[in-house]
């Protein structure tokens, strides 16, 4: 209001100009606003995407040294055993983490949002918590929990079930697979859990009082009610889940002391990735390995939506 | 007049600006020193914080910036470094593992300077124990300097041996140590060696005692050859079956309490180890020993090697006189080794420096033994050790290919175990040797 007052006291020509200068500020202020962002993301996102898929088809030793290979690099990682190796350990591990981390997530997250249960809001912090760790600081704990001989889990287990105390689960090439999957479940089960209550909490009471009325039980709720109700956050936490195993790198490396661990049990893609660009300097099948993860994993969230009817919306 | 997007734009508008401005008052300092070192051991960066003022009194004018950067960020940022020109240091000191993955590519980009041409005409390749020079030497070109010989010996419980009435002397070859170590050995309870079933760090310095090696010095992979096949056949049984001598527990914590416990009797022990040994197990004091690597065979060489660090010249650097004379300041000044010596218990690859007595002193952790000499006498007959830039692939090929040679003896024993080995050391090789044809260097 002050502003049209103050137009109003200007002389003909300055309200001509004042009104030139608005009427540029409003088409480009916008434009100057994102432009930072829009400078940042071309140089940190864009450039690299469209500088790695160039260098998938280069063998490299740095910047300075870049042979073309054509499609080469493509069919090498068709054979390469040691890439076959890191997509199925981190396949098993996906799976692994899938249909065990989200039933028990969810079985928690039902648990802890029943009135029942006493001091709810400081489970629910304790079992999120180890979230706020870090991976890093889980690997080195877990490491440590995993020693043989004097470790805290071998001597629980030799305790109540007798295996030997000399269990070397992080030496041993059979062990080494479910040792990452219970220090995955450790960290993120509670992490889960935490996107299921906020779902449970927001489907309507009405449906349960409904279904009451119409003689449903317990079980029957949950398949009829609960399920279809959190199904958008659980549809989310699948396919978030399933990315973020996929994308397995540090529990391993500290794990397995910065290695794959015993006949490469622990390799993982995005560790082969790292290998192979910053061991053996290869950049350019090091963006191969990342562009076929990329790829691989963009395929199996279509699949996942498909399958849950995520694309169907609503319900 | 009022900003028209709002309080909170024009904040952020206020921010940007005295950000920017401040920035722009306050450039980054250009950097004052003259050469940039990086060590990635916290012992060499003690010692040579040390050795560093004698040299800058020496050259007026000269500053060293001697940076401590992690293991594993020399490989990985030297590596970003090179490739990127930016932040490279001057000298640095890389491990010897990693060495090998530097040398990749032409020649030309390499990002060390050719050492090849001041080393020997300075008489230093007499002057260092000459194998040394093997890890660091791609296609005939020396890219570094070798900081030490690490001589490899075992180091044993002196006090529980002679509980047991052993006498070390007697032990000369790996039968004669086979068969105390069964006598001795009681599964879960008490090994006579340690030794991994799990990879190959161990293993290596036995192919290397053996006379073999990953890559010959034409940089062709040989880790398939007789020696290797060899050398599993003698390792596997040790750790793995019914006769097994050898167990592992992982490092730390859990060695201590290993060693304290007598759960292990002997260690595969270089010079730096011995270190680790008196420090990470200090209650072991008088009552550890070492002894020579028994032989392959009588007579045989009692020795091998493990472990390394080589110094090395980068293209970068724009006082390359400066930085060798820096080199040789901390590689060759005897006084300085000998206390090095007396820190880290680390043999210098300089020969002439041993004659000090440092190297004579009786080292009372190690039962009064004089360790420097006793490594000092080995030290000649440390094997050569070629690398190769694909050395990480190779071993950790190797340590697949004894991972699953452990497994099938665990299964079969020694039926098919020979033919098995042959097999699998082989697939492990061509693996690797089908990756070296990729390079199209």
């Amino acid at each position: 209001m002050a502003t049209r007052q103050t137009d109003i006291s200007l002389a003909p020509s300055q309200v001509v100009r004042t009104s030139r200068w608005f009427a540029l500020q409003h088409r480009f202020a916008p434009y100057l606003f994102v432009s930072p962002f829009l400078l940042l993301f071309a140089v940190f996102g864009v450039y690299p995407i469209v500088k790695s898929l160039i260098l998938a088809f280069y063998v490299t030793n740095g910047p300075k040294s870049a042979v073309f290979v054509g499609v080469q690099n493509f069919v090498f990682l068709l054979s390469d055993d040691d890439f076959h190796k890191a997509v199925w350990n981190t396949a098993v591990f996906a799976f692994w983490s899938v249909f065990l981390q989200l039933p028990l997530s969810l079985g928690l997250a039902l648990l802890l949002n029943s009135r029942w249960v006493r001091g709810r809001e400081l489970l629910r912090l304790a079992f999120f918590s180890p979230n706020l760790l870090g991976q890093v600081f889980v690997g080195v704990l877990f490491s440590v929990l995993f020693i043989p001989q004097y470790g805290l889990v071998n001597r629980f287990l030799h305790f109540i079930a007798g295996i030997p105390l000399d269990t070397k689960w992080l030496a041993n090439p059979d062990l080494v697979m479910p040792a990452l999957v219970l220090t995955s479940l450790w960290m993120y089960v509670g992490f889960n859990m935490i996107y299921f209550l906020a779902a449970l909490q927001a489907v309507d009471k009405d449906l349960y009082e409904a279904a009451t009325v119409d003689g449903a039980n317990a079980w029957h709720q949950f398949w009829a009610v609960t399920l279809p109700g959190i199904k958008p956050v659980a549809v989310f936490v699948l396919v978030m889940s399933t990315i973020g195993s996929f994308q397995l790198f540090e529990l391993p490396y500290i794990m397995l002391n910065n290695s794959a661990g015993p006949d490469q049990a622990g390799l993982t893609i995005v560790m082969y990735l790292y290998q192979t660009g910053f061991v053996t300097g290869d950049l350019g099948y090091a963006s191969t390995v990342g562009w076929t993860l990329a790829l691989g994993v963009l395929m199996i969230s279509l699949v996942q939506m498909r399958v849950t009817g995520a694309w169907k919306g609503g319900d | 007049m009022r900003f028209p997007y709002g309080p909170a734009a024009f904040s952020m508008l206020i921010l940007a600006i005295l950000s920017g401005a401040w920035l722009l008052g306050n450039p980054v300092p250009p950097k004052k020193a003259t050469l940039v070192m990086w060590t990635f051991a916290k012992t060499h960066y003690d010692a040579y914080k040390q050795a560093i003022p004698s040299f800058e009194a020496k050259h007026p004018g000269v500053k060293v910036d001697l940076q401590l950067v992690s293991w594993q960020a020399v490989t990985s940022r030297l590596q970003a470094a090179f490739l990127s020109d930016l932040d490279v240091p001057d000298l640095v000191e890389v491990e010897i593992s990693a060495a090998g993955s530097f040398f990749r590519g032409p020649l030309k980009d390499v990002g060390f300077r050719d050492l090849t041409d001041r080393i020997k005409q300075s008489g230093l390749y007499d002057r260092m124990v000459q194998a040394r020079f093997a890890p660091y030497t791609s296609r005939g070109r020396i890219f570094g300097l070798p900081h030490d010989v690490h001589p490899v010996m075992i180091a044993y419980r002196r006090d529980i041996f002679e509980q047991l009435g052993i006498d070390v002397s007697k032990i000369e070859t790996w039968d004669d140590f086979i068969a105390v170590g069964r006598r001795v050995t009681s599964p879960g309870k008490r090994y006579m060696l340690e030794l991994p079933d799990s990879e190959s760090s161990r293993f290596e310095p036995l192919l290397y005692q053996r006379g073999g090696g990953l890559f010959d010095p034409q940089g062709n992979c040989i880790m398939d050859n007789e020696i290797a096949v060899q050398t599993m056949l003698f390792y596997v049984p040790l750790v793995a079956g019914p006769n097994r001598i050898a167990s592992d527990l992982g490092g730390g914590q859990i060695f201590t309490r290993a060693v304290e416990d007598g759960y292990f009797l002997c260690m595969i022990t270089p010079d730096w180890r011995s270190k680790t040994i008196e420090v990470d197990v200090p209650k072991m004091r008088g009552k550890m020993a070492l002894m020579p690597l028994p032989a392959v065979y009588p007579g045989g060489r009692r020795t091998s090697t493990w472990g390394g660090t080589m110094i090395g010249i980068t293209k970068h650097c724009k006082h390359p006189d400066l930085a060798w004379e820096l080199a040789l300041h901390l590689y060759l000044n005897k006084d300085d080794l000998a206390q090095r010596f007396r820190d880290t218990n680390i043999l210098p690859a300089v020969k002439d420096a041993w004659d000090h007595p440092a190297y004579n002193e009786p080292r009372p952790y190690w039962s009064n033994q004089p360790i420097g000499r006793m490594y000092a006498e080995l030290a000649p007959y440390v094997p050569f050790q070629y690398t190769s830039p694909f050395v990480a692939t190779a071993k950790a090929k190797l340590s697949e290919a004894l991972v699953a040679c452990v497994q099938y003896y665990k299964q079969h024993g020694d039926k098919g175990f020979e033919e098995f080995v042959r097999k699998r050391l082989k697939q492990s090789a061509d693996e690797v040797r089908r990756l070296m044809r990729r390079n199209p260097y």
